[in-house]
């Protein structure tokens, strides 16, 4: 069964991408704060990391960054489920694909079933070594 | 259009925050729909989606005060107001959000208060939007400990001071004064405390405007919270 990292600072939106993601046969792991996903990842060792990038206290871009650069988690597909909308994250596609950002939903409009596709398809996907 | 760089007014800052703060409540009634129609009971989903609505219209109601009031502000006048009674009612306001991020509520009047000169409608309506950005903002904290947020009053060298009050990480002087700067500028000003736009709080800022009166940062014993400050009335209070 894959694991999925979810860092999502409101309780009740996290209730309904687990529940959905559950439903699909994914173990989630959630934290509303990108530190303590960050502490929680060897623990876990997650096949996706799904997550927010407005996060109350550390940035979500940051989380990246330093996700990024163990050894061990370079491999990880992430998909970013945010309210900023991807022309305002300030970021071009190559950065995001440097950063193994497999795919970028903007969260007002992305459905549960479209998340639970999404996460199914990056990770069937192989990030380049 | 609008030229880039021309400075919002106080208005379209506070339009700005309430919208994306807005995206939230209906985001949250969108996936909970979506989750109750994948599911054969859905009771637990519709009784969120129906705080949810609640909680979004009251902070519409509050915004929609606030300007009210500031359009009537030449011919506004204050009247002695209950502050335990006002204290009270947006306790009971609150307590449905309270519940959802599992948040208990305290109320803390030390002392005997007279009536303070405010406007009864007003000063729910702060506190309860005050209120709201606290429980989400502890609900998003790090701290796994017991989430409270407590709505006091306390007596100043100045008036009456009555506000919430918690034990929040990342509420300070200088993220309270960047907040004040990033204000109709970022999607998150209260950076530290809320991962959301906080508008709460600057629709309380502007109905404590309309009572002249101010919102600041202010403790209460061992709590931070934000607060302002009335001035006691020597008429007997309409509650």
């Amino acid at each position: 069964m894959s694991t999925i990292l979810y860092i999502e600072p409101d309780a009740i939106l996290a209730k309904t991408y687990i529940a959905a993601l559950e439903r699909a046969g994914y173990t989630v792991k959630h934290y509303k704060h990108a530190a303590a996903a960050m502490l929680a990842a060897d623990a876990h060792k997650p096949d996706l990391v799904i997550m927010e990038l407005q996060l109350a206290g550390h940035n979500g871009v940051d989380f990246l960054y330093e996700f990024r650069s163990y050894s061990e988690w370079q491999r990880v597909p992430i998909i970013i489920v945010s309210v900023v909308p991807p022309y305002e994250a300030g970021f071009s596609p190559d950065v995001w694909q440097q950063l193994g950002v497999t795919r970028y939903f903007y969260k007002q409009h992305t459905s549960l079933a479209a998340l639970v596709d999404g996460s199914r398809k990056a990770m069937a996907a192989t990030i380049p070594a | 259009m609008k030229q880039r760089g021309v400075i919002a007014t106080d208005n379209e800052r506070l339009l700005m925050a309430l919208a994306n703060q807005m995206k939230l409540p209906l985001m949250q009634i969108a996936r909970l729909a979506e989750l109750a129609n994948l599911q054969s009971s859905a009771t637990a989903e519709l009784a969120t989606i129906t705080f949810t609505a609640d909680t979004a219209l009251r902070l519409i109601d509050s915004y929609l005060l606030g300007a009210q009031l500031m359009r009537e502000q030449q011919t506004l006048d204050l009247e002695p107001v209950s502050l335990s009674a006002v204290m009270y009612e947006a306790v009971q306001q609150l307590q449905p959000v309270a519940n959802q991020y599992q948040c208990e509520l305290e109320l803390s009047l030390g002392g005997k208060y007279g009536p303070v000169m405010a406007h009864r409608a007003g000063l729910t309506a702060a506190l309860t939007s005050l209120g709201q950005v606290f429980i989400e903002a502890q609900s998003q904290s790090e701290t796994s400990g017991k989430h409270v947020l407590t709505l006091a009053a306390h007596r100043s060298q100045k008036g009456i001071v009555a506000g919430v009050f918690a034990n929040v990480d990342g509420l300070g002087a200088t993220m309270y004064r960047r907040a004040g700067a990033l204000y109709g500028r970022a999607r998150q000003p209260l950076t530290g405390l809320s991962a959301n736009s906080g508008a709460g709080v600057f629709v309380a800022d502007s109905l404590f405007s309309a009572m002249a009166s101010q919102l600041k940062l202010s403790h209460h014993h061992k709590l931070v919270g934000l607060a302002a400050t009335f001035i006691p009335s020597n008429q007997m209070s309409l509650v």
